[in-house]
Order: structure tokens, then sequence, then C-alpha cells
């Protein structure tokens, strides 16, 4: 009788057992199946070195160059009532400039449900412009002309990029790794890394995150870093040449480098910190200004 | 025809009677069109086919500057419009050159903080009008502000709440030191920056 009990149980245990596999299979196929209908793929033939651009609310956008004359992209939307508009100038033929723009096709959906995710290869010499305000943007490997990339509130990642070099986000954090040609990046709020630039032009500027530049600096390079409340920390190799210019009002200037000092002291109508001295040759120029913030600079 | 060789149509009216009664009918009529005095027509006719071209849009009508101004439809687009008039008075503002008495210099390393302590003095005479152009943008900001998404909303205040932040230090060490030409510039530099947030949150709000 117990034996009877206890297979009817193991029984029941088994169907309920089958029955929870089958709905997990059911429920994943479905996810799976609706997250495929969201998304899509398409190609593009374009001129070696088109305007790509692309408006979107929020998700992720990650670029990658490759050295085809193709543009590919890949986009999934969260949402139905979310689609992404594809314009090809010239319509035939290869295009010199393809817009990818997110629009909403219900002004009420709002939070994840705006979310589009892009991702795209583009080919090298492509003149780039990306508005994500509130998603982040990721850029790797690309060889282009010119790039521009704003958010409001997204991470902003960069790396091995050459070319002209825009960046900002209001409030989210901006990385930019081994990027060469001339870079730009500004925030608020943010934090700025700078990781091993071959660049020798190089401005960035927040009011209230961190700056930390961790490289050399290149002969003849123009560098100017500026914060107002958050500290500028440079950590530099002991063999880079470079001509410091450093200032704050009321931070603190922490130098750990040997320097020939050219002039240290309050100036006679400011308060400031300052220090200007030479590295070496002194073959860089490097600017750094902060209001109230630390000015550290470190050998590495 | 025009623009054909004029052999075919005379030979072609000789073997045919049709088209020469045709030729003969265009020929007297053109003869007689020559004779007919010109006539100027009325000026309704020309106000007809004035007001069709009107329709059609082959041209406009010749407006005055003020009926032109209208045209531009500002009024329905009050955001952009104020945002755009208060970047050109800020612009103004920090651009415009002044007459400053010039100091004497003893060196060179002494000679351009010098300027820029009589500038910065210059320019806090300008804030009120510049505080005024923040100002304007800010309540229209504050007025919009409900429509931004959350997140959206805390990143343009966090900010905002930092700009402020450094403009008031920034203000209170002019106030101590007029002559601090880095305090000055970071003062500039945070009134265009909160321009520059408060139109980015203005412009995404009427983008969407």
């Amino acid at each position: 009788m117990a034996d009877c009990r206890e297979q009817e149980t193991k029984k029941r245990g088994i169907v309920l057992y089958g029955q929870g596999l089958v709905l997990y299979v059911l429920v994943l196929s479905g996810t799976l199946l609706a997250a495929e209908g969201n998304r899509s793929e398409r190609i593009f033939e374009a001129i070696p070195n088109p305007r790509i651009t692309v408006t979107n609310m929020t998700g992720q956008i990650l670029v990658r160059g490759w050295d085809k004359a193709q543009v590919h992209v890949a986009y999934s939307v969260m949402s139905p009532h979310v689609e992404v508009d594809t314009e090809v100038v010239p319509p035939n033929g290869p295009a010199d400039k393809i817009h990818f723009a997110t629009h909403l096709l219900d002004p009420l959906v709002s939070g994840k449900d705006q979310t589009a995710d892009y991702s795209l290869d583009v080919p090298t010499g492509t003149c780039l412009e990306i508005r994500n305000p509130q998603g982040s943007v990721r850029i790797e490997k690309f060889q282009g002309d010119d790039a521009s990339v704003e958010s409001v509130g997204g991470a902003i990642l960069v790396s091995d990029f050459t070319g002209h070099l825009f960046v900002r986000s209001i409030g989210g954090n901006i990385d930019v790794v081994r990027a060469s040609g001339r870079v730009e990046a500004y925030s608020i709020t943010g934090n700025l890394h700078f990781v091993s630039p071959t660049t020798s032009k190089l401005r960035g500027s927040t009011t209230s995150g961190r700056i930390l530049f961790e490289g050399d600096f290149q002969d003849g390079g123009d560098y100017s870093l500026q914060d107002y409340s958050g500290d500028i920390e440079i950590l530099c190799p002991s063999s880079a040449s470079f001509e410091l210019f450093a200032k704050t009002v009321r931070g603190k200037l922490q130098n750990e480098m040997p320097m020939t000092i050219r002039h240290r002291a309050a100036t006679p109508i400011s308060s400031a910190n300052s220090l200007f001295g030479t590295h070496l040759t002194g073959k860089a120029t490097v600017d750094l200004k902060s209001f109230s913030g630390t000015i550290r600079i470190r050998q590495r | 025809m025009e623009g054909e060789e004029g052999t075919f149509v005379p030979a072609h009216a000789a073997e045919c009677a049709f088209c020469r009664a045709i030729v003969a009918d265009l020929e007297a009529l053109r003869a007689a069109a020559v004779e007919l005095p010109l006539e100027e027509p009325s000026p309704a006719v020309w106000s007809q086919i004035r007001a069709q071209l009107v329709a059609a849009g082959a041209f406009t009508e010749k407006t005055s500057l003020w009926d032109w101004f209208r045209q531009l439809d500002l009024l329905r687009r009050p955001v952009p419009v104020a945002t755009f008039a208060c970047m050109v008075i800020l612009g103004s503002l920090l651009t415009a050159p002044r007459n400053y008495p010039e100091q004497e210099t003893t060196s060179a390393v002494t000679a351009l903080p010098a300027r820029t302590a009589v500038q910065s003095m210059a320019f806090v005479g300008d804030s009120a009008a510049l505080e005024q152009v923040v100002r304007q943008l800010e309540e229209a900001f504050r007025a919009r502000e409900g429509s931004l998404a959350p997140d959206l909303k805390a990143t343009y205040e966090n900010s905002l709440v930092s700009l402020d932040a450094s403009i008031r230090e920034c203000s209170d060490s002019l106030r101590r030191e007029p002559g601090n030409s880095l305090a000055h510039e970071y003062l500039l530099g945070a009134y265009s920056q909160k321009v520059e947030v408060l139109s980015s949150a203005l412009e995404f709000d009427a983008g969407r």
C-alpha cells in the first residue's frame, strides 16, 4: 500500500517536472522568437568615406571599423512601438550618406521600451555622427575621418580610434583608449579617462568629474585638461618630455616628476597655485587647470 | 513646325489639299493678326493671371519687413527662438570688445594678467544682464522639465547643481579678488556651459 502511494507520488513528480520543462522550453522559445522578430540586419554598399549618422534615444550603440566598402548594421528594438528609419543618399548605388534614426510610434512609450541597440561595421574613412542621449556608445578599432559622439547621461568608450574625435556627455563617463588624431572630450559631471593616447592634440574638460591621463606625450603635442572641482591626475613615464603649465585656485598641486621649475609662486594678482616647469627637454606642452580640485603629476 | 526645316511643309501642302487649306487659314490668321491694333488687356485680366501665378507658387508677393518677420511664425516655436536669442546675447556679452584702460606693465610676465584683471572687473559689471539671460533659459527649462524622462531629468539637474556651485564659488572669489584671472575664466566657462546644458535640455524636449 505504502509502495503504491510512493510510486504515485513519484509519477506525479515526474509529470510535474515534465510539464515544467515543457513550459520553460516554450517560454524560452517564445522569448527568442520575439527577440529575433525585433532584430534587423542590413548591408549597404557605400563609397569609401561615407557619412553615417545615428540618432537614438536610449540603448547601446557599438561601432567598429572594417576594410570593406560596405556598411553593416544590426539593430534590435525593445518594443513594437519603436522603429528605426533608414535614409540612404543616394537611394541607388553606393551610399554617400546613411542616416539611422530611432523614433517612437507611440509618444506615450517611456523608459526601457524606448530602447534600440545598434551594432555597425563601417568603412575606413567614414565620417561618423552619433547622438544617443540616454544610452551608451562604444567605438572600437576604427580609422575614421571625423567622429562626433554626444550623449546626455550615457557612457562613451572609444578605443583604437584614428581621426578627429569629438565626444561630449553631460553626465556620463568618457573613456578614450589609444586614440590618435585630434581628441576633444567634454563633460559636466562625468569622469574623463585617457589611456595611452598617441594624439598630438588633446582637449578635455569636466566640471565635477575626475580626469585621469595615463600615457606618454607626443613630441610637439598639445594637451589641455581642465576641471573645476574634480581632481586631475597625470600618470606618465619617466621618459616623457613636456613643458608643464599647471594652475589651481583653491586646490592642491602635487608633482612627483623631476622638473626644471620656471616659476612657482602665487601670482601677484591671484591666490592660484601654479607650476610652470619643464621635464627633460619639454617637447610637448601640457596645460592643466583646476579651480578647487587637486592636480597630481606622477611617474608611472 | 518650329525648329524644323521649312521645306517639308510647303512641299507637302502642294500635294495635300487638306493641309494646303490649313496652311492657307494659318497664313490668313497671321496676316490679320499683324493688322490688329495693340490693345492693353483690362486690369482684371492681369490680376487674374497674377493671382493664379501666386497660387501656383511661381513668385511671392512683395511683403514688408514686418510681414516677412511674421511669416517666420516665431510665436509657434518660442523655446528654440528664445534659446537662440539668449545664445546671441550671451555670445555678445562674452565676446564684445570693450575699451579697457591700458595699464603700465613692468614685465612680460605681468602684462597679460594685469589686462585680464581689468576685464574681470568689467565682466562683473555685465553679470546682471548675463544672469538674466541664463535665468530666462532656466525658467523655460523648469516649465518643461516635467516632460523629460526621470533619469534624463536627474542628469540635467545634477549638471546644473554642479555648474551653479561653480558659478557661486567663482563669483565669491571674484568679489574677494577681482583680479583673479582663473576665477574669471571659470565663471565665464560655467555660464557658457550652463547655457549649453539648458539649451540641450530644451532642444531634447522640443525634439520629442
